[in-house]
Protein backbone atom coordinates (compact mmCIF):
# COMPACT_ATOMS: atom_id res chain seq x y z
CA UNK A 1 0.00 0.00 0.00
CA UNK A 2 2.63 2.23 0.83
CA UNK A 3 4.53 1.89 -2.96
CA UNK A 4 1.03 2.39 -4.14
CA UNK A 5 -0.13 5.05 -2.45
CA UNK A 6 3.82 6.72 -3.28
CA UNK A 7 2.93 5.59 -7.11
CA UNK A 8 -0.34 6.87 -7.06
CA UNK A 9 0.69 10.65 -5.51
CA UNK A 10 3.22 10.90 -8.17
CA UNK A 11 0.92 9.55 -11.41
CA UNK A 12 -1.35 12.00 -10.28
CA UNK A 13 0.43 14.76 -9.17
CA UNK A 14 3.29 15.33 -11.36
CA UNK A 15 1.60 16.46 -14.78
CA UNK A 16 -0.46 19.07 -12.74
CA UNK A 17 2.65 20.22 -10.91
CA UNK A 18 4.71 20.30 -14.44
CA UNK A 19 2.61 22.21 -16.08
CA UNK A 20 2.41 24.88 -13.12
CA UNK A 21 5.90 25.49 -12.93
CA UNK A 22 6.29 26.02 -16.88
CA UNK A 23 3.58 28.20 -16.56
CA UNK A 24 5.00 30.21 -14.07
CA UNK A 25 8.09 30.22 -15.48
CA UNK A 26 6.92 31.65 -18.48
CA UNK A 27 4.93 34.72 -16.66
CA UNK A 28 5.21 34.53 -13.05
CA UNK A 29 1.83 34.97 -11.34
CA UNK A 30 1.25 36.74 -8.13
CA UNK A 31 0.94 34.66 -4.57
CA UNK A 32 -2.36 35.74 -4.05
CA UNK A 33 -3.62 33.81 -7.36
CA UNK A 34 -1.62 30.92 -6.75
CA UNK A 35 -3.09 30.62 -3.48
CA UNK A 36 -6.53 30.79 -5.23
CA UNK A 37 -5.71 28.43 -8.00
CA UNK A 38 -4.63 25.71 -5.48
CA UNK A 39 -7.92 26.10 -3.43
CA UNK A 40 -9.90 26.67 -6.31
CA UNK A 41 -8.38 23.64 -8.06
CA UNK A 42 -9.21 21.90 -4.97
CA UNK A 43 -12.29 21.98 -4.50
CA UNK A 44 -12.95 21.42 -8.21
CA UNK A 45 -11.57 18.23 -7.92
CA UNK A 46 -13.94 17.01 -4.96
CA UNK A 47 -16.46 18.38 -6.55
CA UNK A 48 -15.60 16.43 -9.58
CA UNK A 49 -15.27 13.48 -7.42
CA UNK A 50 -18.38 13.69 -5.85
CA UNK A 51 -20.16 13.82 -9.47
CA UNK A 52 -18.15 11.40 -11.22
CA UNK A 53 -20.15 8.09 -10.40
CA UNK A 54 -22.97 9.88 -11.66
CA UNK A 55 -21.33 11.18 -14.43
CA UNK A 56 -20.45 7.77 -15.28
CA UNK A 57 -23.76 6.46 -15.65
CA UNK A 58 -24.82 9.49 -18.46
CA UNK A 59 -24.73 8.47 -22.26
CA UNK A 60 -24.43 4.92 -22.65
CA UNK A 61 -22.01 4.85 -19.73
CA UNK A 62 -20.01 7.56 -21.42
CA UNK A 63 -20.19 10.33 -19.66
CA UNK A 64 -17.17 10.56 -17.45
CA UNK A 65 -15.14 10.18 -20.36
CA UNK A 66 -16.85 12.86 -22.01
CA UNK A 67 -16.07 15.07 -18.91
CA UNK A 68 -12.52 14.20 -19.37
CA UNK A 69 -12.31 15.27 -22.80
CA UNK A 70 -13.75 18.50 -22.26
CA UNK A 71 -11.58 19.28 -19.76
CA UNK A 72 -8.17 18.23 -21.76
CA UNK A 73 -9.56 20.39 -24.03
CA UNK A 74 -9.91 23.63 -21.96
CA UNK A 75 -6.77 22.55 -20.48
CA UNK A 76 -5.27 22.54 -24.01
CA UNK A 77 -7.03 26.44 -24.31
CA UNK A 78 -6.34 27.68 -21.91
CA UNK A 79 -2.76 27.55 -21.88
CA UNK A 80 -2.80 28.47 -25.40
CA UNK A 81 -4.13 31.70 -24.69
CA UNK A 82 -2.34 31.85 -21.51
CA UNK A 83 1.23 31.42 -23.09
CA UNK A 84 -0.37 34.22 -26.12
CA UNK A 85 -2.37 36.74 -23.73
CA UNK A 86 -0.53 35.88 -20.66
CA UNK A 87 -4.05 36.56 -19.12
CA UNK A 88 -4.33 35.57 -15.24
CA UNK A 89 -8.04 33.79 -15.91
CA UNK A 90 -6.10 31.53 -18.84
CA UNK A 91 -3.57 30.84 -15.89
CA UNK A 92 -6.42 30.05 -13.79
CA UNK A 93 -8.75 27.73 -15.93
CA UNK A 94 -5.27 26.19 -17.32
CA UNK A 95 -4.41 24.86 -13.61
CA UNK A 96 -7.76 24.19 -12.42
CA UNK A 97 -9.27 21.87 -14.92
CA UNK A 98 -5.72 20.55 -15.12
CA UNK A 99 -6.00 19.67 -11.03
CA UNK A 100 -9.94 18.32 -11.38
CA UNK A 101 -8.97 16.03 -14.13
CA UNK A 102 -5.76 14.43 -12.30
CA UNK A 103 -6.54 15.02 -9.33
CA UNK A 104 -10.53 13.48 -8.68
CA UNK A 105 -8.85 10.03 -9.02
CA UNK A 106 -6.20 10.56 -6.52
CA UNK A 107 -8.95 11.64 -4.09
CA UNK A 108 -11.07 8.85 -4.87
CA UNK A 109 -8.38 6.61 -4.15
CA UNK A 110 -7.46 7.99 -1.27
CA UNK A 111 -11.06 8.71 0.16
CA UNK A 112 -11.45 4.60 -1.04
CA UNK A 113 -8.69 3.11 1.32
CA UNK A 114 -8.31 5.48 4.04
CA UNK A 115 -11.24 4.07 6.36
CA UNK A 116 -9.32 0.54 5.71
CA UNK A 117 -7.35 0.55 9.23
CA UNK A 118 -4.63 -1.81 7.97
CA UNK A 119 -3.78 0.79 5.01
CA UNK A 120 -4.44 4.27 6.66
CA UNK A 121 -0.78 4.39 7.93
CA UNK A 122 0.70 3.07 4.86
CA UNK A 123 -1.48 5.21 2.93
CA UNK A 124 -0.78 8.57 4.69
CA UNK A 125 3.09 7.76 4.53
CA UNK A 126 2.97 7.27 1.13
CA UNK A 127 1.24 10.26 0.43
CA UNK A 128 3.41 12.36 2.13
CA UNK A 129 6.42 10.97 0.65
CA UNK A 130 4.88 11.35 -3.23
CA UNK A 131 4.28 15.17 -2.04
CA UNK A 132 7.70 15.49 -1.12
CA UNK A 133 9.27 13.90 -4.45
CA UNK A 134 6.84 16.04 -6.47
CA UNK A 135 7.62 19.11 -4.54
CA UNK A 136 11.08 18.48 -4.82
CA UNK A 137 11.07 17.66 -8.04
CA UNK A 138 9.21 20.52 -9.20
CA UNK A 139 11.74 22.83 -7.70
CA UNK A 140 14.14 21.28 -9.23
CA UNK A 141 12.35 21.74 -12.95
CA UNK A 142 11.31 25.08 -12.12
CA UNK A 143 14.84 26.46 -11.69
CA UNK A 144 16.22 24.18 -14.43
CA UNK A 145 13.70 25.71 -17.05
CA UNK A 146 14.14 29.34 -15.80
CA UNK A 147 18.09 28.94 -16.03
CA UNK A 148 17.20 27.49 -20.00
CA UNK A 149 14.93 30.39 -20.28
CA UNK A 150 17.66 33.23 -19.36
CA UNK A 151 20.37 31.27 -21.75
CA UNK A 152 17.79 30.33 -24.69
CA UNK A 153 14.80 32.83 -24.37
CA UNK A 154 11.19 31.76 -24.65
CA UNK A 155 11.54 29.61 -27.29
CA UNK A 156 12.47 26.46 -25.17
CA UNK A 157 9.28 27.13 -22.76
CA UNK A 158 6.89 27.84 -25.46
CA UNK A 159 7.74 24.34 -27.20
CA UNK A 160 7.21 23.03 -23.95
CA UNK A 161 4.21 24.52 -23.07
CA UNK A 162 3.26 23.16 -26.98
CA UNK A 163 4.15 19.62 -25.87
CA UNK A 164 2.70 19.37 -22.78
CA UNK A 165 -0.32 20.84 -23.77
CA UNK A 166 -0.49 18.34 -26.84
CA UNK A 167 -0.26 15.74 -24.52
CA UNK A 168 -3.27 17.06 -22.80
CA UNK A 169 -5.33 15.94 -26.71
CA UNK A 170 -3.11 12.92 -26.74
CA UNK A 171 -5.63 11.85 -24.16
CA UNK A 172 -8.19 13.26 -24.97
CA UNK A 173 -7.98 11.45 -28.09
CA UNK A 174 -7.25 8.35 -26.01
CA UNK A 175 -10.03 8.52 -24.26
CA UNK A 176 -12.62 9.11 -27.31
CA UNK A 177 -10.97 5.96 -28.95
CA UNK A 178 -11.66 4.07 -25.13
CA UNK A 179 -15.62 4.84 -25.73
CA UNK A 180 -15.48 4.04 -29.34
CA UNK A 181 -16.26 7.84 -30.22
CA UNK A 182 -13.60 7.61 -32.58
CA UNK A 183 -11.97 5.31 -34.41
CA UNK A 184 -8.74 3.93 -33.27
CA UNK A 185 -5.52 3.30 -35.39
CA UNK A 186 -2.94 0.72 -35.87
CA UNK A 187 0.14 1.49 -33.46
CA UNK A 188 2.63 3.36 -35.28
CA UNK A 189 5.78 2.40 -32.88
CA UNK A 190 6.68 -0.09 -30.30
CA UNK A 191 9.39 1.56 -27.95
CA UNK A 192 8.09 -0.68 -24.81
CA UNK A 193 11.37 -2.62 -24.77
CA UNK A 194 13.74 1.06 -25.56
CA UNK A 195 11.47 3.07 -22.64
CA UNK A 196 8.73 1.78 -20.69
CA UNK A 197 5.91 4.38 -19.93
CA UNK A 198 6.20 2.25 -16.34
CA UNK A 199 9.98 3.48 -15.81
CA UNK A 200 10.87 6.43 -13.85
CA UNK A 201 11.68 7.87 -17.10
CA UNK A 202 9.09 7.46 -19.05
CA UNK A 203 6.57 8.28 -16.41
CA UNK A 204 8.32 11.78 -16.20
CA UNK A 205 8.34 12.35 -19.92
CA UNK A 206 4.90 10.81 -20.12
CA UNK A 207 3.86 14.33 -17.65
CA UNK A 208 6.35 16.72 -19.23
CA UNK A 209 5.42 15.65 -22.80
CA UNK A 210 3.19 13.34 -23.20
CA UNK A 211 5.14 10.06 -24.13
CA UNK A 212 3.99 7.34 -24.99
CA UNK A 213 5.57 4.24 -26.21
CA UNK A 214 3.18 2.56 -28.14
CA UNK A 215 0.94 5.33 -29.84
CA UNK A 216 -1.32 5.14 -32.84
CA UNK A 217 -1.51 6.91 -36.26
CA UNK A 218 -3.94 9.47 -35.33
CA UNK A 219 -2.45 10.06 -32.18
CA UNK A 220 0.81 11.34 -33.46
CA UNK A 221 -0.46 13.63 -36.17
CA UNK A 222 -2.36 15.11 -33.73
CA UNK A 223 0.51 15.37 -31.43
CA UNK A 224 2.63 17.24 -33.81
CA UNK A 225 -0.32 18.49 -35.43
CA UNK A 226 -1.66 20.56 -32.32
CA UNK A 227 1.80 20.93 -31.09
CA UNK A 228 2.78 23.01 -34.54
CA UNK A 229 -0.39 24.90 -34.45
CA UNK A 230 0.32 26.26 -30.84
CA UNK A 231 3.81 26.67 -32.14
CA UNK A 232 2.78 28.72 -35.15
CA UNK A 233 -0.05 30.88 -32.67
CA UNK A 234 2.58 31.42 -30.22
CA UNK A 235 4.51 33.27 -33.05
CA UNK A 236 1.45 34.93 -34.72
CA UNK A 237 2.06 38.74 -35.32
CA UNK A 238 -0.77 39.39 -32.94
CA UNK A 239 0.72 38.84 -29.84
CA UNK A 240 4.31 40.78 -30.99
CA UNK A 241 1.97 43.52 -31.71
CA UNK A 242 -0.31 43.23 -28.22
CA UNK A 243 3.17 42.65 -26.36
CA UNK A 244 5.14 45.76 -27.72
CA UNK B 1 -16.25 21.38 -49.74
CA UNK B 2 -18.25 21.58 -46.35
CA UNK B 3 -19.91 18.39 -46.98
CA UNK B 4 -16.91 16.66 -48.17
CA UNK B 5 -14.97 17.87 -45.07
CA UNK B 6 -17.92 16.35 -42.78
CA UNK B 7 -18.14 13.33 -44.66
CA UNK B 8 -13.96 12.66 -44.61
CA UNK B 9 -14.31 13.24 -40.86
CA UNK B 10 -16.92 10.75 -40.23
CA UNK B 11 -14.50 8.49 -42.07
CA UNK B 12 -11.80 9.21 -40.76
CA UNK B 13 -12.94 9.38 -37.19
CA UNK B 14 -16.38 7.85 -36.56
CA UNK B 15 -16.83 3.89 -36.15
CA UNK B 16 -19.64 1.47 -35.88
CA UNK B 17 -20.02 -0.34 -32.77
CA UNK B 18 -22.30 -3.08 -33.98
CA UNK B 19 -19.00 -5.19 -34.94
CA UNK B 20 -16.71 -5.64 -32.21
CA UNK B 21 -16.66 -8.51 -29.85
CA UNK B 22 -17.51 -8.33 -26.62
CA UNK B 23 -15.27 -9.82 -23.38
CA UNK B 24 -16.44 -9.99 -20.14
CA UNK B 25 -14.10 -9.43 -17.17
CA UNK B 26 -15.07 -9.28 -13.03
CA UNK B 27 -12.48 -7.86 -10.43
CA UNK B 28 -13.16 -9.28 -7.01
CA UNK B 29 -11.23 -9.09 -4.19
CA UNK B 30 -8.59 -7.22 -6.25
CA UNK B 31 -8.34 -9.89 -9.05
CA UNK B 32 -9.20 -10.10 -12.40
CA UNK B 33 -11.00 -12.69 -14.11
CA UNK B 34 -9.79 -13.89 -16.26
CA UNK B 35 -6.53 -12.21 -16.01
CA UNK B 36 -5.62 -13.48 -19.68
CA UNK B 37 -7.89 -12.03 -22.45
CA UNK B 38 -7.17 -13.63 -25.84
CA UNK B 39 -8.48 -11.33 -28.41
CA UNK B 40 -7.86 -11.41 -32.57
CA UNK B 41 -5.45 -8.88 -34.27
CA UNK B 42 -6.27 -6.22 -35.94
CA UNK B 43 -10.25 -6.08 -34.80
CA UNK B 44 -11.28 -3.96 -32.26
CA UNK B 45 -12.76 -5.39 -29.31
CA UNK B 46 -15.12 -4.30 -26.25
CA UNK B 47 -13.98 -4.79 -22.72
CA UNK B 48 -17.04 -5.24 -20.20
CA UNK B 49 -15.52 -4.89 -16.96
CA UNK B 50 -17.90 -5.60 -13.88
CA UNK B 51 -16.45 -4.53 -10.56
CA UNK B 52 -17.55 -6.51 -8.14
CA UNK B 53 -15.44 -5.12 -5.04
CA UNK B 54 -16.45 -2.76 -2.37
CA UNK B 55 -13.79 -0.23 -3.18
CA UNK B 56 -13.57 1.56 -6.77
CA UNK B 57 -10.64 0.09 -8.77
CA UNK B 58 -8.67 2.35 -11.95
CA UNK B 59 -8.38 0.39 -15.01
CA UNK B 60 -5.30 1.32 -16.04
CA UNK B 61 -2.78 0.41 -19.02
CA UNK B 62 -0.04 2.18 -20.50
CA UNK B 63 0.39 -0.79 -23.08
CA UNK B 64 -3.08 -0.28 -23.95
CA UNK B 65 -3.17 3.63 -23.39
CA UNK B 66 -6.27 3.01 -21.63
CA UNK B 67 -7.45 4.40 -18.33
CA UNK B 68 -10.96 3.97 -15.98
CA UNK B 69 -12.16 4.12 -12.83
CA UNK B 70 -14.10 1.16 -12.23
CA UNK B 71 -16.80 2.19 -9.57
CA UNK B 72 -18.23 -0.69 -6.87
CA UNK B 73 -20.49 -3.31 -8.07
CA UNK B 74 -21.14 -1.05 -11.63
CA UNK B 75 -19.99 -2.60 -15.24
CA UNK B 76 -17.56 0.12 -17.22
CA UNK B 77 -16.47 -0.49 -21.17
CA UNK B 78 -13.41 0.06 -22.81
CA UNK B 79 -12.79 -0.22 -26.68
CA UNK B 80 -9.12 -2.01 -27.00
CA UNK B 81 -7.65 -2.60 -30.80
CA UNK B 82 -7.15 -3.10 -33.65
CA UNK B 83 -3.96 -4.26 -32.02
CA UNK B 84 -1.02 -5.83 -33.74
CA UNK B 85 0.28 -9.47 -32.38
CA UNK B 86 1.88 -9.73 -28.93
CA UNK B 87 0.99 -9.01 -25.37
CA UNK B 88 -0.41 -5.84 -23.35
CA UNK B 89 -0.50 -5.97 -19.99
CA UNK B 90 -2.98 -3.64 -17.76
CA UNK B 91 -3.46 -3.68 -14.07
CA UNK B 92 -5.61 -1.76 -11.42
CA UNK B 93 -3.77 1.49 -10.68
CA UNK B 94 -4.87 1.11 -6.63
CA UNK B 95 -4.28 -2.54 -6.32
CA UNK B 96 -1.03 -3.12 -8.80
CA UNK B 97 0.24 -6.34 -6.79
CA UNK B 98 -2.94 -8.42 -7.13
CA UNK B 99 -5.27 -6.92 -9.97
CA UNK B 100 -2.76 -7.92 -13.25
CA UNK B 101 -3.58 -8.91 -16.48
CA UNK B 102 -3.12 -9.15 -20.14
CA UNK B 103 -4.27 -8.79 -23.59
CA UNK B 104 -3.07 -11.36 -25.43
CA UNK B 105 -3.32 -10.53 -29.55
CA UNK B 106 -3.40 -13.50 -31.90
CA UNK B 107 -3.80 -14.26 -35.25
CA UNK B 108 -7.14 -14.25 -36.08
CA UNK B 109 -7.11 -18.04 -37.31
CA UNK B 110 -5.18 -18.91 -34.54
CA UNK B 111 -7.89 -17.29 -32.17
CA UNK B 112 -10.99 -18.79 -34.06
CA UNK B 113 -8.88 -22.23 -32.92
CA UNK B 114 -9.03 -21.37 -29.51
Amino acid sequence: MLITSLMMSLNQLLPVAILWVILQVYSKQPVFIMWTTLISGLLMSFFYMQASPWLSQLYSYQGLEFSQIMLCVITFIAVLIFTIKRRTLAFYIAVVSSMTLYLSHYIIYLTSFWQNDDAGMSLLVGSILGVGICMSFSTLLFFLIHALKRQCGLHLVITLLALNSAAKLLLALDLASQTDLIASTMIVWDLRHILSEQSELGRVLRALIGYEATPNVLSVITYFASATVFILLCYHPFKSKEQQ
Amino acid sequence: MAKQCLWLFCVVFLSFTANSKEYRVVLKNHLFYPAKITIPSNKKVKLLIENQDRTPEEFDSFDLNREKVLYPNRTSVIYIGPLVKGDYEFFGEFSPNTARGVVIVVDEVQHADN
